[in-house]
């Protein structure tokens, strides 16, 4: 029996030990840096250059472009860039191949919607996220 | 002689312990199991199918989800496929991050493993801690990686992130706190009588149905044979590191908890001779154009995964997509021998003998 008296004795040294478990929701849980949230949009660094389309594993961007308003400027704008959240599983390729970084990470991940509709991301929504955004870049 | 009703008893594939959404027909006379058939492809997702249609970088992320519990090896093993297949070289301080990150994916593993195992016997304590240990192992993936558990982070050719400042310290700080935890374990559990007399002699194959079954991984070595494909075969850097090839020999469910709880001791002990032997610079990527594509042939690669031998065979007609990729899923041909373990056994050995076997359903089901 001594192996049962050794493992209440192991439980029973515990209980003087600091608490592991996180206080969330109440407290935010602390993210590293590279943690991968929600993407954050910059429509301004955009060169519609399509990279981030193709690589995307379950192609959930559709991006337009629209000629540049500057008529003394080649090149193209984006126009509209939407993102469906739905089938988004996180794998950050697209902010890996985009050059010029209009794409990149965030921390944001408590995304619950009422409904389906509500994953589907916009250009403004993308634009707008702009909380904890990810510092460390891989350009 | 009281005879009794033949019952017909569906196990999962809800169930808690099957660990995923395995699905078991049993049928039982009186407690006594006489017939069981496993049904699984509840998670099937045609990893391999839909492959062919990716190129080489956008398939590693569907690798995270075979393996969920130690997605670095199912990244690896893709990696080092592409890699054999195009002739990559790989730079020395990215196999060293490769080896710690999958080294401490191996122990993350087999913590979960330990826990559940001792909760589908009814222990929950042990769940607790081993799941302390795990967030830990958790935290230092997600820092280095950006994601807990589908970490993506094996590239053709290196890896993705260098090791964050500070990050090698912590790993090295947390070996000697695991290893404390580990003779804590043996307090907690593996001592306990009762543990013991549910594990000893259950589950019990011979070295011979072992390998006709081709079971691997600790399931193989409990048996006594030699079959650490990082020692009989070493790939990336192991052969670096000085360390010890778990083996039994007894072939019980005893057995096998004893051989995952020593790989665990040595994988600390890797990480401990990796972190110092770690170059202090050097590249994380080799030389790899931005599109890869293999040239035309064949590959078949082999390493140890904390569930056994995990193996990925590509063909190549020399496009940016595969022609075929086949992975050799350890849980899927571990889990063949189970009908022949549960027969004639009480029905409360029956998640026990499951349990022992250790399956990944992402695995399985592919
Ligand atoms: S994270 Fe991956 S799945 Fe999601 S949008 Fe980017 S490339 Fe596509
Ligand atoms: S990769 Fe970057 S620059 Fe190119 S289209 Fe996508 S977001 Fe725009």
């Amino acid at each position: 029996m001594s192996g049962i008296a050794k493992g209440f004795q192991y439980t029973l040294n515990q209980l003087t030990k600091e608490k592991v478990t996180y206080d969330y929701p109440r407290k935010p849980i602390p993210l590293p840096d590279r943690f991968r949230g929600i993407q954050k949009f910059h429509p301004e660094k955009c060169i519609v250059c399509n990279q981030c389309m193709s690589i995307c594993p379950t192609g959930c961007i559709n991006l337009t472009g629209k000629k540049h308003p500057d008529p003394t400027k080649r090149g193209k704008i984006i126009d509209t860039y939407d993102l469906n959240f739905e089938t988004c599983i996180l794998c950050d390729l697209c902010t890996e191949v985009c050059p010029t970084g209009a794409i990149t990470m965030t921390n944001n991940f408590e995304l619950a919607e009422y409904s389906r509709d509500g994953l589907l991301k916009n250009l403004q929504w993308l634009d707008e996220n702009d909380e904890n955004i990810r510092e460390e870049s891989i350009l | 002689m009281i005879r009794t009703e033949e019952m017909l008893l569906n196990v999962g594939p809800q169930h808690p312990s099957t660990h995923g959404v395995f699905r078991l027909v049993i049928k039982i006379d009186g407690e006594i199991i006489t017939e069981a058939k496993p049904v699984i492809g509840y998670l099937h997702r045609g990893t391999e199918k839909l492959a062919e249609n990716l190129q080489y970088t956008q398939i590693i992320p569907y690798t995270d989800r075979m393996d969920y519990v130690s997605a670095m090896t199912t990244n690896y093993v893709f990696c080092h496929a592409v890699e054999t297949l195009a002739g990559i070289e790989v730079p020395e301080r990215a196999e060293y991050i490769r080896v710690i990150s999958m080294e401490l994916s191996r122990i993350a593993s087999h913590l979960v493993w330990f826990g559940t195992f001792l909760l589908d016997l009814g222990a929950v304590s042990p769940f607790l801690f081993a799941f302390r240990e795990r967030e830990m192992i958790l935290n230092f993936l997600n820092e280095l990686t950006g994601a807990r558990l589908t970490f993506n982070y094996m590239r053709v050719g290196g890896v993705k992130w260098d090791v964050p400042e500070g990050w090698l310290e912590k790993v090295k700080d947390f070996i000697p706190y695991m290893r404390e935890q580990l003779s804590g374990y043996h307090n907690l559990a593996i001592g306990n009588e009762i543990v013991q007399s549910r594990l000893k002699g259950i589950g019990k194959y011979t070295p011979k149905e072992a390998i006709s079954y081709s079971l691997s991984g600790a399931n193989l070595r409990c048996t006594g044979i030699h079959s650490d494909v990082r020692k009989i075969k070493p790939y990336s850097i192991y052969e670096h590191f000085n360390f010890k090839e778990a083996i039994r020999n007894e072939g019980d469910c005893w057995s096998r908890l004893e051989c995952r709880i020593e790989e665990i001791s040595e994988s600390l002990n890797i990480i401990e001779q990796a972190i110092e032997q770690f170059p202090k610079t050097g590249e994380i990527l080799g030389k790899v154009p931005k599109i890869i594509k293999a040239p035309p042939g064949e590959t078949y690669v082999s390493i140890e995964s904390p569930r056994g031998e995990i193996s990925c065979y590509i063909a190549s007609d020399g496009k940016k997509e595969p022609y075929r990729v086949k992975f050799r899923r350890p849980s899927f041909h571990n889990l063949q021998i189970l009908p022949k373990l549960l027969i004639g056994q009480n029905i409360s050995n029956l998640i026990v003998i499951l349990g022992a076997i250790d399956i990944i359903l992402g695995e399985v089901d592919g």
